[in-house]
């Protein structure tokens, strides 16, 4: 307990500068406002995670951290200076991975297509590609077409094309939603390892509780109409996480049960 | 796509408007004298004359019966090929290379023979616009019949339906949204070849009513059929669109090109 | 292809064979007159004799001539002109809806217009086969750009493409099925454009041999001339779907 607090002061005095950092950024789409004031700030390394009842706006979050969308009021800051157009450095791996990737490139060619906007030499390009797939387990797949792929195996794709990018920043947009149990899992236990080696800071949008305090170093909840923070935990959880022992800690549950009750109050 | 708005719609007319408004302009101030174009209002003068001494009604008259009388015919044939090919696969494969042969005829190529057979006149049309929509009718109808839900050709089996019946109370009715919209692509099809056989070679109608305004060196009349056979065209697909959407709502916008 | 299939497909040819030797037997038994319908045997020694004496040879060179220069004018510009109007919103509110209109047009309409502005010359055919085979092409490319998955653009943002590299990387292989199609349709309105243009300005091709040919009623030298249209259609519809084939491999994997 002690250990843990002084760790937890230790954080607050030191904090590197933010990564991204969402400094009052009020959006409006169509007449409504989306998010109002929301300030937010994610360090470099660090593993956020974003959760909230439909309509909070955490895909809209997700977006403006892309650069994806500007917003109304507010600013949006990458590395201290302000976002006016979506960058490299800032990777997205969306929910709908069929769309998000190329149909009539085969996976190779999907992962080549970060790298040729990187303007990385055609000669150097094919080892990187066999890198990068096999970092996120489908070596040999590289022939293969993203519709001769599973569900899992598409999603693994289109993160080995965003890690392509040599991201400082990787957004995530629930990207496992769409997947079985036991592919969202094993999916979970490699990202945190992959951004484990790489050292990027994360964004990680779902509305799976249970997923966000697995992977999280922070866990933020939004409240909807309109968007804006309701409630942030800090997960003082060891890594690395374990899927059996890491879900069972009483430190688990007592953060489960604490964003449980947010979603419910939220809901009404 | 997204449903046009008012908005859109008005800005849609926005270019057409501009075009139209500008080449007049551009006509009266350099006081055109031409054999091929003719400003807007000129047109809209000849196109009324055209009205009042019927003489655009009777080539109309003459283009319809012509294109509808053949549309008629192609589609009779076709989706009665279409239909027992769709139903038939021993019938279809044995059919398959004698239809490939012939499918790529362009309906055009005919016009001779049709001629030498029939002279000039409504029926060398009818024959030609005949050849033409069959094509399209049987293809797609032969889609359709084999895309019918199979469940229903299995109720039809159990029901131990006699052929006819089968064909008229099932297969026929669950196809006919399909069939409907090769009737549409058909009928735009008709109107163009019938045109273009009057253009061609054939003296009736609005091709040849175009034909003989071009060459009376008559650029205001020319233009005036131009527009007026477009009119006719737009008009056409727009009847058979809300017929279709009226009859068949839904069930038949899958399927449906662009 | 397996062994059920081959057979089928000879069954196929055996049924087609059938239906040539029922013409034969109309034409021996006159059943029609022979000024009409000439047998087989007599069409295909004129399509022999035309091919040996060179005649048919030129008229076929120039019906393709025609075809090919029209389709490949209408081609390059098709598609430019399609892919400016199909990536801008903007362009597709304030033109799409005119070029729609301009669709059901018989494009044979403008020959006329033509004709007055170019005379009964070469100039004039092709300007009318491009010009009528420019329509399926632009159009289907406008559409096919038109209808690019959003999110791939949004992919192609966050990776921070240069504006050509999504249009040749993103939007044209996305568009490529819907411009396949509309170059396919765009043969085929070449192909009548051709022949109407010979027929009306007398250029030499094989609608201009058809036409003397009905004229003098040699009705065997019209079938051939008939024949080698159907061959040109079946000939450049199969190059286009050996084409598609190629290009279109990753579609035939979806399904």
């Amino acid at each position: 307990m002690v250990a843990a607090a002084i760790r937890q002061e230790i954080a607050v005095s030191v904090s590197p500068p933010p990564q991204i950092a969402f400094a009052d950024v009020t959006l409006e789409l169509g007449g409504k406002t989306i998010i109002e004031k929301l300030s937010l700030g994610v360090r470099p390394g660090e593993f956020l995670c974003i959760v909230g009842a439909s309509g909070c706006g955490k895909t809209t979050a997700l977006r403006l951290a892309a650069g994806l969308y500007q917003p109304t009021s507010g600013k949006v800051n990458f590395d201290g200076q302000p976002m006016t157009h979506p960058r490299r450095e800032i990777a997205i791996v969306f929910q709908d991975y069929g769309k998000a990737l190329l149909p009539w490139r085969n996976a190779a060619g999907n992962v080549s297509l970060a790298l040729e906007a990187a303007g990385m030499k055609a000669s150097e390009r094919p080892a990187r590609i066999e890198e990068l797939l096999r970092t996120v387990g489908l070596p040999g797949h590289a022939g293969k077409y993203p519709t001769e792929m599973s569900g899992g195996m598409q999603q693994r794709l289109q993160i080995a094309r965003c890690l392509a990018q040599e991201p400082k920043t990787l957004l995530m947009d629930e990207p496992f939603g769409a997947l079985d149990a036991m592919t969202r899992q094993g999916l979970q236990d490699e990202v945190l390892a992959l951004v484990a080696a790489s050292g990027a800071s994360v964004i990680f949008v779902t509305h799976d509780l249970d997923e966000a305090i697995y992977l999280g170093d922070r866990v933020i909840g939004l409240l909807p109409h309109p968007g804006r923070i309701g409630i942030e935990l800090a997960v003082n959880l060891p890594r690395p996480r374990n899927q059996l022992s890491t879900r069972e800690q009483p430190e688990f549950l007592r953060l489960r049960r604490q964003l449980f009750d947010f979603i419910k109050a939220t809901e009404q | 796509m997204n449903p046009a708005t008012a908005k859109d719609r008005v800005k849609a007319l926005v270019l057409p408007l501009a075009l139209v408004l500008g080449f007049e302009a551009w006509a009266r101030a350099s006081h055109l004298q031409s054999d091929s174009l003719a400003p807007p209002s000129a047109i809209i003068m000849a196109l009324a004359g055209a009205f009042a001494d019927f003489s655009i009604l009777a080539a109309t008259r003459d283009t319809l019966f012509s294109a509808f009388t053949g549309l008629a015919v192609g589609s009779i044939v076709g989706l009665a090929l279409g239909i027992a090919f769709g139903i038939s696969d021993v019938l279809n494969r044995l059919m398959e290379v004698t239809i490939e042969a012939i499918r790529p005829i362009p309906s055009i190529a005919l016009l001779p023979i049709a001629l030498i057979a029939l002279g000039f006149g409504y029926r060398m049309e009818i024959l030609i616009v005949a050849f033409a929509c069959l094509w399209p009718v049987l293809i797609l109808s032969r889609a359709a019949v084999r895309g019918i839900e199979p469940r229903l050709i299995e109720v039809s089996r159990a029901l131990r339906l006699p052929a006819t019946q089968r064909v008229w109370k099932i297969i026929i009715p669950a196809a006919l949204p399909r069939i409907f919209v090769a009737f549409r692509l058909s009928a735009g099809i008709a109107l163009i070849v019938a045109v273009t056989v009057e253009i061609a070679i054939n003296p009736l109608g609005l091709g040849a009513g175009i034909m003989l305004a071009q060459q009376a060196l008559r650029p205001d009349l020319m233009l005036a059929y131009l527009v007026w056979i477009g009119a006719i065209g737009y008009a056409l697909n727009i009847l058979l669109v809300v017929a279709q959407h009226r009859l068949f709502g839904r069930a038949a916008l899958s399927g449906d090109s662009p | 292809m397996n062994l059920i299939a081959i057979l089928w497909r000879l069954a196929s040819f055996a049924v087609a064979a059938g239906f040539i030797a029922l013409w034969q037997l109309v034409a021996n038994f006159k059943l029609v007159s022979p000024v009409f319908l000439p047998g087989p045997d007599r069409a295909w020694a004129s399509l022999m004799r035309g091919f040996s004496t060179g005649d048919l040879w030129s008229k076929l060179a120039g019906t393709l001539e025609h075809m090919a220069y029209g389709w490949l004018a209408a081609l390059i510009a098709g598609i430019a002109i399609g892919a400016i109007i199909g990536s801008s919103l903007m362009m597709r509110t304030y033109v799409a809806p005119s070029l729609e209109f301009l669709r059901p047009l018989p494009v044979s309409a403008m020959i006329p217009v033509a004709i007055a502005m170019l005379g009964l010359t070469q100039a004039m055919a092709l300007f009318v086969i491009a010009f009528g085979a420019i329509w399926p092409i632009m159009l289907a490319t406008i559409h096919g750009f038109a209808a690019v998955e959003p999110r791939l653009y949004e992919v192609a943002r966050s990776l921070q493409m240069p504006r050509l590299a999504v249009v040749f990387k993103i939007a044209l292989p996305s568009a490529s099925p819907d411009i396949l199609a509309g170059m396919r349709l765009s043969l085929t309105v070449a192909l009548i454009l051709s022949v109407v243009c010979e027929i009306l300005a007398g250029l030499d091709g094989l609608g201009h041999w058809v036409l003397l040919s009905a004229r003098a009623f040699r009705s065997a030298d019209l079938f051939a001339g008939v024949i080698l249209l159907a061959v040109i259609g079946y000939l450049t519809s199969v190059a286009m779907s050996l084409a598609e084939h190629r290009l279109l491999a990753w579609q035939a994997a979806q399904r």
